[in-house]
């Protein structure tokens, strides 16, 4: 399910060019995102760092395609898709992005299992059967394959991550995008986690963009964004 | 399984004191709806079936002439009418009753009609004297245009038939009379003279006004005692469908210029106080379906704010709107589907129970307990209206759900 394309211009899994967002109502209207630019090039890991309240969620949440930007351009395999309709962003979160959210966010009515073919149901481009092993292996890969039907709420919230994890890995994503991926995971399982992903983007040559305020995580990306006050002050790379 | 359905499924067996709630209320409205349709219905076409055994669907009566100006009116004959109808001068009785029978058995929809001469007689016992409805029959025709064979409850119809000098009484007058079938009593003509007729039988229409009032003779025999030998009072007319009787009615009378009426319209009080009855009965029976719909309506909202989390989480994977719309009308469905059938088992039951139930009703109807009428219309009618009632209390829960912004619950979300 890797989406490539091939022209004279080069296509990045993701770019994004001077986005502005604004929060708040009058007086506790805040200027968040001031002209914020990135690319993610195929194949790469892009750590974003700042201080809390910088603007490192609400840039990934415009580049999930969760919130809008007021100006800028956004595009995703070379796609604009700041203008399209709601029904349209959806399609192309559920094709084309994966998103871990900083606490797992899993539905706690459903098993781990089910969990992560949730996504793959609405994309419903395998039988049934194909979706259950594809989950399974995807369980296996951040170590839970032994729970696979266990009720997520009897997970611990390691597990839950994982879960997760595999879950947003689930419909194959042209882009990975992470809110503290590993914020909740032993250093076993961090490391786990991130050698999974770091495979999976080298491989596939996905892309890549996770916040994050470990700076070993950070140091093992291709590219670190120091965001503050709403702008990258500089990109690192390593 | 279309996701949304799986999810709706998940969601709703997960809140399972919500989901008992939910079905308990759709469930009782509908059992609710089933089991007064059923026994104001029950009550209603008992009390029709009585009319129409009685006296038939339509009674053809007086023969009339329509009132032209410079009328004027002969010694047997009484104007009628009022400004918005055309006056009448009416005669009593059938003018060529036979005639008049050949073309009434034409139309398709007459199963059958009897003529019937009625008059005022006196009926004397070893005890007791009464003035009597007297009702001159044909039997077999009589048979063909009424439930009259149904209503013998002592004696029988065969003796009444080779018997010329006999009689079928109602119930209540027997009872007045203290006769029993198998008695003799003496019949006074209107020129005084007293004779011997046989109590064939006793019958029982149900309808009290009948019951202490009528008496079945002969219709030769009648003509005879009321010294009226063509004397025919009215034609009793059967019906395949009697809904239709009132156009027949109509028809009839400008047809035969005989008055004409239908069952509705010589029972219009009653049916009047059915009709209050089952309105009542609706009425009451739309404020539970509202009550359960109102309560459904409250649970699926409790549910998305419940579920807020869970939708933002569902939109960031790319379900769209029209799914998470679909996910909270689908457990409106579930409930609807699931109440309903509870609900009809339990009508059916209740229903079963009531009809049970020993109820003395005597009067207009006799009954010894409640009526009920099994109708699967009913069922229909109760689903329907718990479908409605669901769906329109999820629509408004699923349109907010549906409308949630995902990024506002994920920003101020945290564990």
């Amino acid at each position: 399910m890797a989406k490539t394309a091939s022209s004279a211009t080069p296509v990045y899994p993701l770019e994004c060019r001077d986005l502005q967002r604004h929060l708040g109502e009058e007086e506790t209207r805040v200027h968040v995102l001031r002209g914020v630019s990135l690319t993610l090039e195929p194949g790469t890991l892009h750590a974003v760092v700042g201080p809390s309240g910088c603007g490192k969620s609400t840039l990934l949440y415009i580049l999930g395609l969760l919130d809008s930007p007021e100006s800028g351009t956004l595009l995703i395999g070379g796609q604009e898709v700041g203008s399209l309709p709601d029904f349209e962003l959806s399609q192309k979160r559920n094709e084309l992005l994966g998103f871990i959210f900083q606490f797992h966010f899993l539905l706690q009515d459903f098993t781990a299992i089910e969990n992560v073919i949730i996504p793959m149901r609405k994309l419903n481009q395998l039988p049934y059967e194909d979706m259950r092993e594809r989950a399974a292996e995807l369980l296996d890969a951040v170590g839970l394959g032994n729970k696979l039907d266990r009720p997520s709420r009897h997970l611990s919230g390691g597990e839950q991550q994982r879960v997760a994890i595999a879950r947003a890995l689930a419909n194959d994503p042209q882009v990975i995008l992470a809110d503290e991926p590993t914020g909740n995971l032993d250093t076993a399982n961090s490391d786990r986690v991130f050698a999974l992903l770091r495979g999976l983007v080298k491989d596939q040559q996905k892309g890549l963009l996770l916040v994050t305020h470990n700076q070993q995580i950070a140091n093992a990306c291709d590219c670190v964004h120091h965001m503050r006050d709403g702008v990258i002050e500089r990109t690192q790379h390593n | 399984m279309p996701p949304a359905i799986h999810i709706a499924l998940r969601f709703i067996t997960s809140r399972k004191r919500s989901l008992a709630l939910s079905l308990l209320g759709v469930c009782f409205g509908v059992a609710f709806f089933v089991l007064t349709q059923a026994q104001t219905q029950g009550f209603e076409r008992f009390f029709i079936q009585t009319i129409l055994s009685s006296s038939g669907a339509i009674v053809i009566t007086d023969r009339f002439q329509l009132a032209y100006s410079g009328f004027e009116s002969g010694e047997d004959a009484a104007f009628v009418g009022s400004s918005s109808q055309q006056r009448r001068k009416f005669y009593d009785g059938i003018t060529n009753p036979n005639q008049l029978m050949r073309v009434i058995r034409q139309f398709s929809n007459v199963r059958a009609c009897a003529p019937v001469a009625q008059g005022s007689v006196t009926l004397r016992s070893t005890l007791h004297t009464e003035i009597t409805r007297a009702f001159g029959i044909d039997l077999p025709l009589h048979l063909r245009a009424t439930g009259l064979r149904e209503q013998v409850i002592s004696g029988s119809l065969e003796e009444f038939r080779t018997l010329p000098y006999s009689v079928l009484i109602g119930e209540l007058l027997a009872q007045r009379l203290q006769v029993q079938a198998g008695e003799t009593i003496s019949i006074i003509g209107t020129d005084g003279t007293s004779k011997s007729f046989r109590v064939a039988g006793i019958f029982r229409s149900g309808v009290n006004a009948i019951d202490e009032q009528r008496t079945y003779f002969h219709i030769n025999i009648l003509q005879e005692l009321l010294e009226k030998p063509q004397l025919v009072s009215m034609i009793m007319v059967s019906l395949r469908d009697p809904d239709r009787a009132p156009e027949l009615a109509t028809h009839f009378e400008n047809l035969f210029f005989h008055r004409a009426k239908s069952w509705q319209e010589r029972e219009r009080g009653n049916l009047q106080v059915f009709f209050a009855l089952r309105l009542s009965a609706g009425i009451t029976v739309a404020l539970v379906i509202l009550l359960a719909g109102f309560g459904i309506f409250n649970i699926l909202t409790m549910s998305v704010l419940e579920k807020v989390r869970e939708i933002a989480i569902l939109r960031s994977m790319g379900y769209q709107r029209n799914d998470i719309s679909a996910v909270f009308l689908w457990q409106g469905f579930v409930v609807a589907t699931l109440g309903s059938a509870l609900g009809a088992v339990a009508g059916v039951l209740m229903t079963y129970g009531v009809s049970k139930i020993p109820l003395r009703v005597r009067g207009i109807l006799y009954a010894d307990s409640f009526i009920v009428h099994w109708s699967v219309s009913h069922y229909v009618y109760a689903t329907l209206i718990a479908f409605l009632s669901v769906i329109l209390a999820s629509y408004f829960p699923a349109r907010r759900a549906a409308n949630l912004a995902p990024v506002d619950t994920l920003r101020g979300s945290g564990q």
